[in-house]
């Protein structure tokens, strides 16, 4: 057992703060970290900060060095997560291309979709949506409805697709379609098309969440436009494609890890600030025993994290027990914020300047309920569990 | 960075599993309800052969000179299959201790003679009607004309009838910070022993009455009046260790469960289709491995002088403890009707879930040693 960090590694993560001190937006260590209102300025900031991570190579560092990355090892990705929530940087606007679909692109797109894409991934150029959930489709993918048809030498797209993030600012699509109805099973049949958002065919709709954020959007396909040239894989075989740029996304949990250890060391702050009766909060046994059950679980879904890291580098790919960090996460996510807002007592009730603290906790909140919801519920991670690693019969309809 | 265990340790996991299998997992603890140790006797005997008795011993002492965290497959496969006996409180607690604060005599008395697996101690602490704090021993050991005496009452004193000492905690100043002190006590045939009886029947416990009974200097450890004080650094090599007993205790109630939901049909088919009970079972598992990280990190971080040695080490048995019960609890009703009888193993780990969760201190009381230690 060993927690310590290479030379390599150390050198490369003292490499990364120098760099960072320099170019993060002006003020941002200092605490000046708001982002534009306004949408064209929000997307332009972002894009800016995206495209200053791309000259100082720091963009996409999993990617092969061929492609403009830094083939960074696993380790050192998780050295990258660990120093941006530190520095609490700027959100990543092109997550999905980076973390997405670029890599499932090195791995299984054409020389020419290479060629046409990835560089404008990097810069932040293009922004990417993924395009699954549609209105009769969410847990269940493989419902999906929206029609690919062959018209000649293209193909025209129709149908509509929901919650889609990014949507509202993004430049390109990674578009699940489906191409044939007659399957002998429903996850056959379905194909991966690149699209333009920005043409005719294509009107996006931004969705008002319950923490007043617009972040995801109803995505309206008419006729929309695509070519041979822009499927994934083989028509018919996108299930593949998804699985495949599902398993490339290796680091994001790390990501929300190191971010949930933060939250919760300040929450620890906020216990030891926020007084009850004239003594500071974190004093009441109650309030302690609450926070040690915390720090039990946050320690251990790290350490898990670890572990589960640990088996992916010497097995090169994860095992099946991984799946239990996305569930692990996002429900702490949820108990920790609910947590740090009841502490607050009646003042905890005030909201954005109003807030007594810092409105990010009640902001934190509400959006933790989205954390069990996207990227698969709570309940199919159980059901993925259940049957991947404990081998527990098929659950009804798979 | 690496946080696994060793392929030796794994392997060295894999011939204590067959070993234990070939004792019939729980018969072993089985027996001991019916009062008969014998097979107890062997599996110690053999652990010792096996060198797990030396394991964190060291080398000029016959040991292997290895860590906390070589005991790890040790302590997870005894908790597996319930083993009951002196092995946790011998090489967790009072080898840790003698190893630090014992005098070159008594760790040539004692640690050859546990590394070769001929000494078994058990660890005497509580009293009756007294928690388990500094205030709670009140045990005295008096010094008069020369010679010091002890008197007193311990109670829930582990496998009394196979241990070859006791380490006792007991009362030496009424005035000083600390004023308690840490006794070895070889004459067992000296004692007043008796039984008690104990709510886990696999797990057996005894009062050990003392009345002026004769201790010689030689016999305390480490500094007088700063018994509680060592005695924390004891235990926690005794807590990490015991979370990992814990973890393999909870390994094998995850793996009942999910057996049993795969072979046991309802409805026309297995009741681990049906998600209250496929969904409940992976929470179990979910708790498992999150109990075994922490242990694992535990028994590394005590060998170190890491900042957060207590709080890991506290974290780890009270997440262990509270989890372990949760699922031991869910396996009955899993199980259904035959889960509640007393043909199958359930209700053995509920017991001892409920025999550690309050043993040597609740679960709120780590929650505040873990806080406590982190400065808060
Ligand atoms: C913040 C956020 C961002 C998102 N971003 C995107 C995006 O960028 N692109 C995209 O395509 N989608 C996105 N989604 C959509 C997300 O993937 C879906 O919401 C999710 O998969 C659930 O689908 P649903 O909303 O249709 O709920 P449903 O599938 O209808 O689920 C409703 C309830 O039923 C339960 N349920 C469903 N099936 C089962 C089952 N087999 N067993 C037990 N319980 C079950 C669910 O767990 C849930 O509690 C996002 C969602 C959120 C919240």
């Amino acid at each position: 057992m060993d927690f310590s960090f290479t030379k390599k590694e150390e050198k490369f993560r003292t490499e990364l703060r120098t760099w960072l001190e320099t170019n993060l937006p002006e003020g941002w260590l200092e605490g000046k970290r708001d982002l534009p209102e306004d949408l064209d300025e929000y997307s332009a900031y972002l894009r800016a900060w995206q495209r200053t991570l791309y000259d100082g190579g720091w963009a996409a560092i999993a990617w092969p060095k061929e492609y403009g990355g830094r083939d960074a090892s696993l380790m050192e990705e998780i050295i990258y997560h660990q120093e941006m929530v530190r520095v609490k940087a700027p959100p990543l606007i092109n997550y999905i291309g980076i973390h997405m679909v670029g890599p499932t692109l090195i791995d299984m797109g054409t020389e020419e979709q290479k060629e046409k894409y990835l560089k404008k991934i990097l810069t932040g150029e293009e922004i990417w949506c993924q395009g699954y959930s549609e209105p009769s489709a969410g847990s269940d993918l493989t419902a999906l409805k929206t029609r690919a048809v062959k018209d000649g030498d293209r193909w025209l797209i129709n149908g509509q697709k929901v919650w889609t993030s990014f949507g509202h600012v993004a430049d390109k699509c990674f578009l699940l379609t489906r191409t044939s109805t007659v399957p002998e099973k429903k996850h056959r049949g379905i194909t991966v098309f690149l699209i333009d958002m920005d043409q005719p065919g294509v009107e996006t709709l931004p969705i008002i969440q319950m923490d007043g954020h617009k972040d995801f959007n109803e995505v309206y396909l008419t006729d929309a436009v695509a070519t041979d040239a822009d499927i994934v894989g083989q028509v018919d075989s996108g299930w593949h494609v998804l699985i495949a740029l599902m398993l490339h996304e290796r680091t994001g949990i790390g990501a929300e890890l190191f971010t949930l250890e933060k939250q919760f060391n300040d929450t620890v702050t906020l216990a030891q600030q926020y007084k009850v009766n004239g003594q500071p909060l974190i004093h009441n046994p109650l309030i302690r025993q609450k926070m040690a059950g915390f720090y039990a679980r946050v320690r251990g879904s790290l350490l898990n994290y670890y572990r589960n890291l640990t088996t992916t580098v010497k097995n090169g790919q994860p095992g099946p027990e991984s799946s239990i960090d996305k569930l692990v996460v996002s429900e702490l996510n949820k108990e920790l914020s609910s947590f740090a807002v009841e502490i607050q007592g009646h003042q905890g009730l005030l909201w954005d300047k109003d807030a007594a603290v810092d409105s990010k906790w009640q902001r934190l909140f509400l959006a933790s309920f989205g954390q069990t919801i996207g990227g698969g519920t709570s309940e199919v991670q159980r059901n993925t569990i259940g049957e991947r690693v404990l081998g527990l019969p098929k659950d009804m309809g798979r | 960075m690496d946080f696994s265990l060793t392929e030796d340790q794994e392997m060295f996991r894999g011939q204590i599993r067959k070993m234990l299998d070939k004792f019939g997992g729980t018969q072993v603890a089985r027996e001991m309800i019916a009062d008969k140790p014998e097979s107890l006797k062997k599996v110690y005997s053999t652990l010792a052969e096996l060198g797990c008795s030396g394991i964190n011993i060291p080398e000029e002492y016959d040991g292997l000179d290895l860590e906390a965290l070589d005991l790890v497959p040790t302590f997870e496969e005894l908790g597996r299959s319930l083993v009951p006996g002196l092995f946790m409180e011998t090489n967790a607690l009072v080898v840790p201790i003698i190893k630090k604060y014992g005098t070159d005599e008594q760790k040539k008395n004692y640690l050859t003679a546990i590394a070769a697996g001929d000494k078994q101690v058990s660890f005497a602490a509580l009293e009756p009607f007294n928690d388990f704090s500094r205030q709670g021993i009140q045990c005295s050991l008096a010094k008069k004309d020369g010679q010091y005496v002890l008197n007193g009452t311990k109670i829930l004193v582990p496998e009394a009838e196979l241990a070859d000492a006791f380490l006792l905690v007991v009362r030496t100043s009424e005035d000083v910070e600390d004023g308690l002190s840490l006794v070895l006590i070889d004459a067992v045939d000296e004692l007043n022993i008796e039984r008690q009886l104990s709510f886990d029947e696999a797990k057996h416990v005894a009062k050990i009455e003392c009345n002026q009974l004769v201790i010689t200097e030689e016999q305390i450890i480490g500094e007088v009046n700063k018994g509680w004080e060592q005695l924390q650094e004891g235990l926690l090599y005794f807590n990490a260790a015991l979370s990992s007993y814990m973890v393999g205790a909870m390994e094998h109630v995850v793996h009942m469960a999910a057996e049993y939901a795969k072979i046991r049909e309802q409805f026309g088919q297995p009741i681990g289709r049906f998600q209250a009970v496929k969904h409940s079972i992976v929470d179990m598992k979910v708790h498992l491995e999150i109990a075994r990280s922490l242990s694992y990190y535990a028994n590394w971080v005590v060998d170190t002088e890491e900042n957060d040695r207590e709080a890991a080490v506290y974290s780890a048995r009270t997440y262990a403890t509270e989890k372990f019960i949760e699922a031991a609890s869910q396996n009955i009703q899993l199980h259904g009707g035959i889960g509640f009888t007393e043909e199958l193993d359930c209700h053995l780990y509920v017991k001892r879930a409920r025999y550690y969760d309050q043993y040597l201190g609740s679960t709120p009381f780590y929650q505040e040693k873990v806080v406590a230690s982190l400065g808060w």
